[in-house]
């Protein structure tokens, strides 16, 4: 009952929609009818109500600015994670992404543990503490997670066996706030994958 | 049955663009408000005269007070110069209004029928902007949006979207993973953002919530997407190239160019011109996160503020002010700023206490933030902060949609 009031509704207001909106001229200059809306008009603001009908769709391609196009090729989406074994965690000073002597021993059995499994590769992932802006944390983090990758390739790890990723402070190593919470999650921290 | 209603309804959502509320929407000419008022005075509307005694009608009364109240230039009273009478009397689900505005030397009448509750708190808030478009000049916020970030835990998020007046909360994203910036594109429809729903920071496009697409998911950082004002380009920040960069994307064709080098530096949260010729953006180039602005043309970049041990954050209005977060003595507050003039012109709009990640509301006037886990708007004129949201969790980054 509900419904066919709705339909009775739907086709009154569509006949009025063809009376008021006789066509426009679209964006690249070409005349378009009422009924040839393109999908993005025709979604409109009531479609956020519906949340469940998110679908993905495929990655554009992209090239830089003399034509290239920059690849992907991203460990995490490609590679198996290796389990089972543990890189200690390095960490960084306040608003800093420089090495601190005292880590430089951690990156090293890294290194030893590279050189050994030659079929390993690894992301370096970089973590901020809480404090500050979100989106300035995400870079942040990545400078983090880059010190460590130069350091790595320093010592002659080949470099496209390194990748990085930064966390910013979206994933803490542990919750809550104070000094001690925050150096526990200013860090790099290593995952593996086998190639 | 209800798959072949579904359609239709789509386009009862289009045919909102006719109603007069949203016609410089469909127009697609951008409302410039100029803030004619100095200071917080209010115009006394009394809503006595109408007659609302049915449920719906009571919500939309509740609404369009709530609208009027926060659009700044009313206060809704038992008697004032403004009056709102005639009825709003419940329909079924919706309600049928009569009303007649009046105020010394102007009226207009408000006739509409809503068929639900969505669509009553929707023509409150339609009447409410029409309200202060007669006294602004410019339409109200009552129908913008704004969009944010709730933090469950760690590497667990979700994007949220409501109203101004904090109503009609609704979750956009369901991938329980960090989410960082969302942003509206300008067309007040899209959504821009960083989600770890691939295991690593890539930015995505949100279409009207029903579609989304990686639009760049490359080695190391993807980050900061800001649609510039003519819809064509997207700021990002990227770390293929090395170390995080500020690129600019030509969305009709993927092409990517470079504006900053800064080897050592960590660059974040660009926000374009009203003019879409610079873009300010955070850098740490000079040791602590600064705002520094770079000519798109030109790719020349110029430090832009010296106060304070950090400032970021920053949002640029059409009228021409930025809004961005200053930690001074050791608390982040939020500071206005006009470029033209330079960090002299700052002045500090947020009240006493901690305030991050502010986000004009598009009559220039009004700013989101967030403080502690929730959500305010400010008012520059002086207006108290009003919460947002009286949902307790983490809510943080919101951006409020540019119409």
């Amino acid at each position: 009952m509900k419904n066919r009031y709705l339909v009775i509704v739907n086709v009154a207001l569509l006949g009025a929609l063809l009376f008021m909106d006789t066509g426009c001229r679209t964006k690249a200059g070409g005349w378009r009818w009422p009924w040839q809306k393109d999908r993005s008009a025709e979604l409109g603001a009531g479609s956020l109500t519906d949340p469940t009908m998110l679908e993905n769709v495929d990655v554009a391609k992209i090239t830089d600015e003399f034509g290239g196009i920059v690849g992907g090729a991203r460990f995490e989406d490609t590679l198996q994670a290796v389990q089972g074994i543990n890189l200690s965690p390095v960490y960084f000073a306040f608003d800093s992404y420089a090495l601190p002597p005292s880590e430089v021993s951690k990156i090293e059995l890294v290194a030893q543990h590279l050189r050994q499994n030659t079929s390993h590769v690894l992301v370096v992932e970089g973590h901020c503490d809480e404090r500050g802006s979100n989106e300035y944390n995400l870079s942040l983090g990545e400078n983090r997670a880059l010190s460590v990758r130069s350091y790595l390739v320093n010592l002659g790890i080949a470099a496209d066996r390194i990748q990085t990723r930064s966390y910013g402070e979206e994933k803490p190593a542990v919750a809550g706030s104070g000094e001690e919470v925050w150096r526990l999650n200013r860090r790099g921290e290593f995952a593996l994958f086998q190639r | 049955m209800q798959r072949t209603v579904f359609p239709f309804l789509t386009l009862v959502c289009a045919l909102a663009g006719f109603f007069p509320g949203v016609q410089m929407r469909a127009a697609g000419a951008p409302p410039v408000i100029s803030v004619v008022k100095k200071g917080a005075e209010k115009n006394t509307v009394s809503l006595a005269g109408l007659n609302a005694s049915g449920p719906n009608g009571q919500l939309f009364v509740r609404i369009l007070t709530r609208n009027l109240e926060i659009s700044g230039w009313f206060k809704v009273a038992p008697s004032g110069a403004v009056r709102v009478q005639g009825t709003v009397s419940d329909a079924g689900a919706g309600v049928q209004s009569a009303c007649r505005v009046t105020w010394p030397g102007k009226a207009f009448n408000w006739n509409k029928v809503s068929m639900g509750g969505a669509e009553v708190r929707n023509q409150a808030r339609q009447l409410a902007d029409e309200m202060v478009r007669l006294i602004a000049g410019e339409t109200g916020i009552a129908q913008s949006r704004i969009v944010f970030v709730n933090r469950r835990g760690k590497d667990n998020a979700d994007l949220y979207v409501c109203y101004a007046d904090g109503q009609d909360l609704m979750q956009i994203t369901h991938d329980k993973v960090a989410a960082v910036g969302p942003r509206w594109a300008p067309n007040g429809r899209d959504i821009y953002y960083t989600s770890f729903l691939n295991g690593y920071p890539a930015v995505f496009r949100m279409v009207a919530g029903t579609e989304r697409k990686a639009l760049a998911a490359f080695k190391g950082l993807n980050t900061g997407a800001a649609v510039s004002p003519d819809g064509s380009t997207v700021a990002l920040i990227l770390s293929y190239e090395g170390n995080p960069e500020l690129y600019v994307m030509t969305l009709a064709n993927g092409r990517l160019a470079r504006l900053t080098r800064t080897p050592h530096g960590s660059e974040a949260s660009p926000c374009w011109s009203p003019d879409g010729r610079s873009i300010v953006y955070v850098s740490d180039i000079a040791r602590s996160p600064q705002l520094y602005l770079v000519d798109v043309v030109s790719k020349k970049s110029r430090r832009l503020t010296y106060k304070g041990s950090e400032n970021v954050n920053p949002d640029w209005h059409k009228n021409g002010q930025i809004v961005y977060a200053t930690r001074r003595g050791g608390q982040y507050q939020i500071a206005r700023m006009d470029p033209r003039v330079g960090e002299s012109s700052c002045e500090i709009v947020s009240p006493a206490g901690e305030y991050e990640h502010p986000s004009w509301a598009p009559d220039g006037r009004h700013v989101v933030c967030s403080s502690r886990s929730t959500l305010y708007i400010l008012d520059t004129l002086g207006d108290p902060a009003v919460r947002l949201l009286n949902i307790p969790g983490n809510w943080m980054s919101p951006d409020w949609s540019d119409r």
